[in-house]
């Protein structure tokens, strides 16, 4: 009977156009967007580097030809400005003024050390903050990205979970199938089924879509970017993202249904439900942060450990004890959801308008 | 044939439903100690104005709402002890009732017959029965969504006969309907009187109730106030019609 009703609720869900586009067609759209503005952005900012002068500052003792050997350096990589400075002092504070991109501090005889080929000691100042930049998008993206499949996990859930409960119940068509010899509890699990599938589905999509993007659109081109993208498409990452997912959707819909069960129409669902997003997903921001790993006190907040478990998936430094203590919060929150929905579905009152 | 024995509902009132319906009391009472009898072969009307308790009573003999205290058997089956076995006796139809407008009415047929374990034979055969009876075979796989109210309501009827039910509860059935679309419901109400089935509906239209009942009760605020045949209900009258009948009766317990 289960299977029944999961068969019908499906079909009903795949025919509705906006369920249809919040499941399947957003989700794959979504990152061939996304990519391609990144790659715009991230384009411009490569053009805007390559014409800005650069500016390097040197102090060193006596004569030396390293300045000569700096302007040597082919044009390609940008222009240069070599200034002089006589302390290492001054040179500091222009680059805190980002008047000067590097500074130098050579130590000894440079042109000795040239005809002897060994190695020089030079000091190199530099703004921190400046340089990686290459390295923070990348780090980033490995917490953005599968902070989207998460996004659209909740996403998928919500359209089908209002329809299946407040909207059957707003059409008066609850009324007829709970008067058949179909158990409560079966009723809800087939319905959960489909909104649990939406949920996975439109996830699935966005992996789709993020394929298509390398594969067939050759969106990306950056190296570091796409080693991330090619480790979220590994077989070991889709498995432990989609065995993180599966509960998380569960709890995900195990928060939705009752909502949607006590809603009496579907504009007061949708307005609970859509500010529940952000209460939600939000949070789960807190896994772009750099210095936030996956740890005893991170793998218990649901959400977040599953945000920080997939980003340290992609980084490899994962440890399994936490990913197996994430799973286990996950599967315990998605089993109190379940029979939370139970009880509000099995109460008459809330089941009938 | 239904066995309603001191049959009680009350509703636990949050604070909102307090308010709204001005009153101090945590409790209210839908359907207070009812007990009346439906016999087969026989249409039996639940009468009473707005909020009387048709619904909750109809609701309850269908198991869709589980009474405070009080008994119901349907075909000799305690559909409170086992509301499953009961409601596979039971068609429930209600003038509201929504239909799945993403789905084709052979669609939705299928999926009744399959939650009430139709055999595919006897849905075959019923179906093909039924579509040539409301004449449904050329809107048989368009979408319900976009049917007529006439076209709807036969697939409702369709949908309510497909497991051959012995009890047929009727609420409201042809409330907000036009008259030829209403006649399709009447039809349906003799039909399943002829075939031996019991029938309950709950109306306050009288002219429905005098073309097509053989026994009356009259519920006010949850009482019955009345339950006698319709021969009988008519011999006792003291005003000129059913209505006006109906009214006085209703107007006397408010006064009481």
């Amino acid at each position: 009977m289960i299977f029944t009703i999961f068969k019908k609720e499906l079909k009903d869900t795949l025919r509705d156009r906006r369920t249809f586009m919040t499941m399947i067609v957003i989700p794959v759209l979504i990152f061939p967007v996304i990519l391609n503005l990144f790659v715009g952005v991230s384009e411009s900012y490569s053009k805007e580097s390559a014409t800005k002068k650069v500016k390097i500052g040197i102090v060193s003792e006596g004569e030396n030809s390293i300045s000569k050997e700096l302007k040597e350096i082919p044009k390609i990589i940008g222009d240069k400005e070599i200034i002089s400075y006589k302390d290492t002092l001054s040179l500091i504070q222009d680059i805190r003024k980002d008047s000067l991109q590097i500074g130098l501090f050579v130590n000894g005889n440079f042109n000795l050390h040239l005809q002897e080929k060994t190695a020089a000691p030079i000091s190199v100042y530099f703004n921190a903050t400046e340089m990686g930049m290459q390295d923070r998008i990348g780090k980033l993206a490995g917490g953005i990205l599968p902070y989207i499949f998460i996004a659209f996990g909740f996403i998928g859930c919500m359209y089908p979970a209002i329809d299946l409960f407040t909207g059957e119940k707003e059409r008066g068509t609850i009324e007829t199938l709970l008067t058949t010899p179909v158990k409560r509890w079966q009723i809800l699990f087939g319905k959960m089924g489909v909104v649990v599938l939406s949920g996975l589905l439109a996830a699935t999509c966005a992996l789709v879509g993020l394929f298509l993007s390398i594969e067939v659109f050759k969106l990306v081109e950056d190296q570091a970017l796409l080693a991330i993208i090619h480790s979220i498409l590994s077989p070991s990452f889709i498995i432990a993202l989609f065995a993180l997912l599966f509960p998380l959707t569960i709890f995900f819909a195990g928060i939705m249904i009752p909502i949607a069960i006590y809603a009496k129409t579907f504009k007061e669902a949708q307005s609970i439900i859509t500010p529940l997003n952000i209460v939600m997903v939000l949070p789960a921001m807190i896994g772009f942060f750099p210095g936030i790993k996956l740890d005893i006190v991170t793998a218990c907040i649901p959400v977040v450990n599953v945000v920080l478990s997939t980003k340290e998936l992609i980084a490899g430094t994962l440890e399994t004890k936490f990913l197996i203590l994430s799973f286990f919060i996950m599967i315990v929150l998605a089993i109190s959801a379940i029979f939370f929905s139970y009880k509000r579905f099995d109460k008459e009152t809330n089941v009938i308008q | 044939m239904i066995e309603v024995t001191n049959l009680y509902k009350e509703f636990i009132l949050s604070k909102q439903q307090q308010k709204e319906l001005n009153t101090t009391d945590k409790k209210s009472i839908a359907v207070n100690s009812i007990s009346f009898k439906c016999e087969p072969g026989k249409v039996f009307s639940l009468l009473g104005p707005n909020g009387a308790g048709k619904t909750t009573t109809l609701r309850m003999l269908s198991t869709i709402f589980q009474p405070t205290s009080g008994s119901i058997k349907i075909d000799g089956i305690d559909a409170v002890q086992h509301p499953q076995e009961a409601r596979k006796k039971i068609g429930f139809l209600t003038g509201s009732t929504g239909l799945y407008a993403r789905l084709t009415p052979n669609e939705l047929i299928d999926y009744f017959a399959a939650l009430y374990s139709v055999s595919s034979s006897d849905l075959k055969e019923r179906k093909d029965k039924l579509f040539t009876l409301l004449d449904m075979h050329d809107f048989q796989n368009k979408r319900i969504g976009k049917l007529s109210t006439g076209m709807k309501q036969k697939v409702s009827i369709c949908r309510t006969m497909i497991h051959d039910p012995q009890v047929i509860v009727f609420d409201e059935p042809t409330s907000g309907l036009d008259v030829i679309t209403a006649e399709n419901i009447i039809t349906l109400i003799r039909d399943c009187k002829q075939e031996g089935k019991t029938v309950i509906f709950s109306s306050h239209i009288m002219s429905e109730v005098d073309l097509l009942c053989d026994d009356i009760a009259i519920i006010h605020k949850g009482n019955l106030l009345y339950n006698a045949s319709l021969e009988e209900f008519k011999n006792q009258m003291t005003t000129e019609n059913l209505t006006t009948e109906f009214i006085k009766i209703v107007k006397e317990s408010s006064n009481n």
